[in-house]
């Protein structure tokens, strides 16, 4: 059943849209516009790392790899107080905070809710499953560090 | 209301850096933060100061808000104290021998949580609207101007004829009610009517 339809009849939802289009009339675009460009303010306290090493861009690093071990790809991210290393396997992301310590991780993807993994005492930890789209790496630890790598796709 | 499943997929969208996510809070909210402006009685100037502060708050507290569906009123009482801040800075300075109290007319909770309940309203109803297909919000916009159009002035701007424009009203009138965003403000309207109060 609809509970909404014993609620508005058409005129009383045509009250509602009538003061709510007025009520959005009244907001200056400027206004509306400024909230909007705020958000380049978003995370401007987490450094950004930046992506310094791919195995898909140095095949024959890759090849040898593969060879070795059950990695599929590795990735470095940068920054300027740590650096996080990350090895894709075939069922889990594998990653290190470099130099060595706990931290926390947040996986923020596009499309599921974030999840938060806490390293062990010397940094790894393991994340399961891959996640299927675009997400990052938010990694937290003492001393203030907050760092956000750039979107991953895998 | 408070659990408006759709205002908690927002937030966390815009938490995780989804510039779109953070334009619907804006479109949706912003309303409710101008209106609370308006009810402080602040100018232009100080309105858009107010708005700056709450944006920039609200960018850095994003990915902490606890219960992201408490977002409306998280607005308001910080608009509202925002407001204060602005009165205060501009009144002092206009009134050095004048304490607080008497500078600055506070509307008062009533208002806000007034304010809330109606921008969350409005919201919703706007966000149903939006989502609707062209045709349906040329109709009704038309319908609801403040210079009312005639049914023989519709039919040549929007191009149909006269006799449907009654039955396309009702289409798209129903099409809006059965609207996720409606639905969620009637479950609000049905608990309040539960407890005995009369909506506005």
């Amino acid at each position: 059943m609809n509970v909404v339809t014993d609620g508005w009849d058409d005129e009383e939802l045509l009250a509602a849209l009538r003061q709510a289009l007025a009520a959005r009339r009244a907001v200056p675009p400027e206004f509306v516009e400024a909230g909007k460009n705020a958000f380049a303010w978003h995370n401007i306290d987490a450094e950004l790392a930046q992506l310094t090493y791919d195995s898909t861009h140095a095949p024959q690093l890759e090849a040898a790899t593969r060879a070795e071990s059950a990695s599929i790809r590795a990735l470095t991210f940068t920054s300027a107080r740590i650096t996080l290393e990350l090895e894709v396997t075939e069922n889990s992301l594998l990653g290190q905070v470099v130099p060595a310590q706990a931290a926390t991780i947040d996986v923020e993807a596009h499309d599921s809710p974030d999840t938060q993994i806490a390293s062990d005492e010397i940094g790894c930890f393991a994340i399961q499953p891959i996640p299927s789209g675009p997400f990052r790496l938010h990694c937290r630890a003492a001393g203030g560090i907050n760092v956000l790598t750039g979107w991953i796709t895998l | 209301m408070r659990d408006d499943p759709l205002v908690i997929a927002m937030v966390n969208r815009a938490a995780r850096g989804d510039q779109g996510a953070w334009n619907d809070i804006i479109e949706r909210y912003s309303p409710l933060v101008w209106s609370i402006c308006l009810r402080y009685r602040l100018d232009r100037q100080d309105s858009d100061d107010v708005g700056q502060s709450v944006w920039l708050l609200l960018v850095e507290r994003i990915g902490m808000l606890r219960e992201p569906a408490a977002l409306p009123g998280w607005l308001a009482t910080t608009t509202q104290r925002e407001c204060l801040r602005v009165l205060r800075a501009s009144r002092r300075h206009e009134h050095a021998e004048l304490p607080d109290d008497q500078l600055s007319p506070d509307p008062g909770a009533a208002m806000i949580e007034k304010e809330i309940l109606a921008a969350e309203r409005d919201a919703a109803v706007w966000a149903a609207f939006a989502e609707l297909p062209r045709g349906c919000r040329e109709l009704l916009a038309m319908l609801l101007s403040d210079h009312p159009h005639s049914y023989e002035d519709i039919s040549a701007t929007l191009g149909m004829r006269v006799g449907s424009i009654g039955p396309m009203r009702a289409r798209c009138l129903d099409r809006l009610r059965q609207s996720p965003h409606i639905a969620a403000i009637a479950d609000g309207a049905r608990d309040k009517q539960a407890r005995g109060e009369r909506g506005d």
